[in-house]
């Protein structure tokens, strides 16, 4: 009896000391290729950092008007967001590529899975970063059009290019990650639609008589002359 | 400063047009001329005859007989423009000489302030012309003027032929509501920075020498990003600032058949206008940096007296404007427009309409900002002069009332004061040009 519990555990402690006789090698691999991922990264970084402000990156960002409008302070200037973004970038490439040294069944393939979402989930950052820039753009433009054509809710106006644009924009960067697109779409159904319908009964019942006396004001207003003024 | 050269030619008469009569042309280079009168046209029918009668009348009436051309540059007239220049010249449109020039179909896109699509190549083609026929003097008119009088031609002629001038710029008489972009900041810009007193540097209309003509040839303005508006405004800044004789004509007033030009809204105005002299000033930096207080120009002529037609303009509409504008866009001007005039703007916004006023300091320092806020790019440079245009309606709602009931010798008085304003804070312009994050407090 004694002797097959023996057998047993030696069998255990031989098949534990081969699996760590095996999984070692991928773990000392892991560990090399997080060092050199860290030494990579720190080195890019310093690298990229010292390029971007020998060409004076963060006064051309500003110069091609994509500053955000926050004051750029020392650790948040674009150069340096930058240089962080690549160096968290190929730290977490390290990461993944050490996981599949591991020859562990799951941790491979998630760094598999995650390598294959990567190229969409960087085009749907691009995504979000464009729509970000059209939505500032146009908002803007919007805001000051409508000033200078003197409507009261330029305000409104512009905020709703604005919110527009970057709701179509968030909608088509979750799209192309395949994150809920047909509980999207349908959102964007329920969206609009109820925007619609809720004008149309705010007009139709609760605001008929307001919009009837605004028409009828516009209809009866003598027509304030435009001042002709030749500016030049 | 080197010229791509030039893309005119000149049409022998034969092939003057479509248009043309096939009227004898004379041969270009056959002679020297004295005097080269262009016109630059597009659909003036109904205004050409008229011009046509003067610049005859002008040059029958020439004490001294001179040898003179008159150079068309017409931008693809379909009402007979042509056709109707030739028959009202009668006699003297053997001295009709056509100049063509490349017209491109994004012409059209834009329309200009003063009405004339690829106005920059017309010029350039004329001047082209004027020099190549070794004219000593040419004369530049605009073909919608409705009230040349032969008087105007020799007005722009005689100062460069008789005196020795290089440049002879028109001063109209104008409604002190008038003008008010010219005269609320491209004047006063325009004479802080160049020293020249030049009043209105952003009419079509100019008489120049030999000399001008070859540096304006030689100049890169032709090919600059803008040219077609803004050729006017840079045509001035080049004799303004490249050291030449320049004189101001008395021509009384001015009446324009608009192209379309008198639809355009405030703020395409604004930025067109405004932009081409924000424009002009970063090419001529060297030159600006170095002027110091400005010189008072001859004014040739009898000064022309008459009464103007009364104009009405609703002060009230243009404060609730510039309201409407500090409310929404002073986010916007605080780009540019340091804290400290915010509040100044934010006081005059809440405070009655009856003392509305904006103090010319605080008016200069403000186009200031935005000379700055231009050259730097702080925000995309349209976006920038359209966000202009309340504070523009808030000075013109100050200063309408000012001069309302002033005779014009008083209204100029008044301007005069604006003007020397912004002399005096060109201190601020430079400083913050050089050390832009200062102002940021």
């Amino acid at each position: 009896m004694w002797q097959r519990f023996q057998r047993i555990v030696d069998q255990a402690m031989t098949r534990i000391t081969d699996n760590i006789a095996n999984f070692l090698p991928g773990v000392v691999v892991l560990v090399v290729i997080l060092t050199a991922s860290l030494l990579l990264a720190v080195i890019t970084r310093y690298l990229l950092l010292r390029a971007l402000q020998s060409l004076d990156f963060d006064q051309r960002t500003k110069q091609f008007g994509l500053s955000m409008r926050v004051d750029w302070s020392w650790h948040t200037s674009p150069s340096l967001v930058i240089a962080r973004i690549a160096q968290w970038t190929i730290l977490l490439l390290g990461l993944l590529i050490g996981l599949t040294a591991l020859d562990a069944a799951i941790p491979s393939q998630f760094a598999l899975s995650v390598f294959q979402f990567l190229p969409h989930l960087l085009a749907a950052l691009f995504i979000l970063v464009l729509g970000g820039l059209v939505a500032r753009f146009l908002g803007r433009a919007v805001l000051i059009s409508a000033v200078n054509m003197q409507i009261q809710q330029a305000r409104l106006l512009s905020l709703t290019v604005k919110w527009l644009v970057l709701i179509i924009a968030a909608a088509m960067a979750l799209d192309h990650i395949g994150i809920g697109r047909a509980i999207l779409l349908m959102a964007f159904g329920i969206l609009f639609g109820g925007i619609v319908l809720a004008m149309a009964l705010a007009i139709g019942l609760g605001a008929r008589d307001a919009v009837a006396r605004a028409i009828e004001r516009q209809m009866q207003a003598p027509e304030r002359p435009e001042d002709k003024l030749d500016h030049v | 400063m080197t010229s791509t050269g030039s893309s005119s030619s000149i049409e022998p008469a034969e092939a003057a047009g479509k248009e043309g009569t096939g009227t004898a042309v004379p041969a270009i280079g056959a002679a020297r001329v004295d005097l080269a009168i262009g016109l630059v046209t597009f659909n003036d029918a109904s205004t050409i005859p008229g011009i046509a009668a003067a610049v005859q009348a002008s040059l029958d009436a020439r004490q001294v007989p001179a040898s003179s051309r008159i150079l068309l540059a017409d931008g693809g007239s379909t009402d007979g423009t042509v056709a109707r220049m030739r028959e009202a010249l009668g006699p003297r449109a053997s001295d009709l000489v056509e100049v063509s020039y490349p017209r491109l179909p994004g012409d059209l896109l834009e329309l200009p302030y003063h009405g004339m699509p690829g106005r920059a190549r017309a010029l350039r083609a004329i001047m082209t012309s004027a020099r190549d026929l070794g004219a000593a003097c040419c004369v530049v008119l605009d073909g919608g003027l409705q009230n040349v009088t032969p008087h105007w031609i020799a007005a722009l002629a005689d100062p460069v032929i008789e005196s020795g001038y290089d440049y002879a710029s028109p001063f109209y008489l104008r409604h002190p509501f008038e003008g008010a972009l010219t005269k609320g900041v491209v004047y006063p810009l325009f004479r802080a920075l160049y020293g020249v007193r030049l009043r209105q540097p952003a009419t079509g209309e100019l008489g120049c020498s030999a000399r001008m003509l070859e540096t304006y040839l030689d100049d890169d303005l032709w090919d600059r990003e803008g040219a077609q508006v803004g050729v006017d405004i840079w045509l001035a800044a080049t004799a303004a600032t490249g050291g030449f004789k320049i004189c101001e004509v008395e021509l009384g007033p001015r009446a324009h058949r608009s192209r379309g030009e008198a639809g355009l809204g405030l703020e395409t105005t604004i930025v067109q206008v405004v932009g081409s002299l924000f424009a002009d000033l970063e090419t001529r930096e060297e030159v600006w940096q170095r002027v110091r207080g400005s010189v008072s120009l001859p004014v040739i002529g009898d000064e022309v007296t008459m009464t103007l037609e009364p104009r009405e303009v609703n002060v009230e509409r243009l404060i609730e404007s510039f309201r409407l504008g500090y409310r929404e866009l002073r986010d916007i001007w605080s780009w540019v427009v340091p804290p400290r005039a915010i509040v100044e703007l934010r006081k005059i916004a809440n405070g009655p309409s009856d003392q509305f006023r904006l103090d010319d300091e605080l008016w200069a320092q403000i186009v200031y900002d935005f000379v700055v806020g231009y050259r730097l790019r702080t925000l995309k440079r349209d976006h920038l002069l359209r966000s202009l245009t309340p504070l523009y309606t808030g000075w013109l709602a100050s200063i309408i009332p000012q001069v309302r009931d002033l005779s014009p010798a008083l209204a100029e008085a008044r301007l005069e004061r604006l003007a020397v304003a912004f002399e005096a804070q060109k201190a601020y312009l430079m400083s913050r040009w050089r050390w832009p994050e200062r102002f940021r407090t």
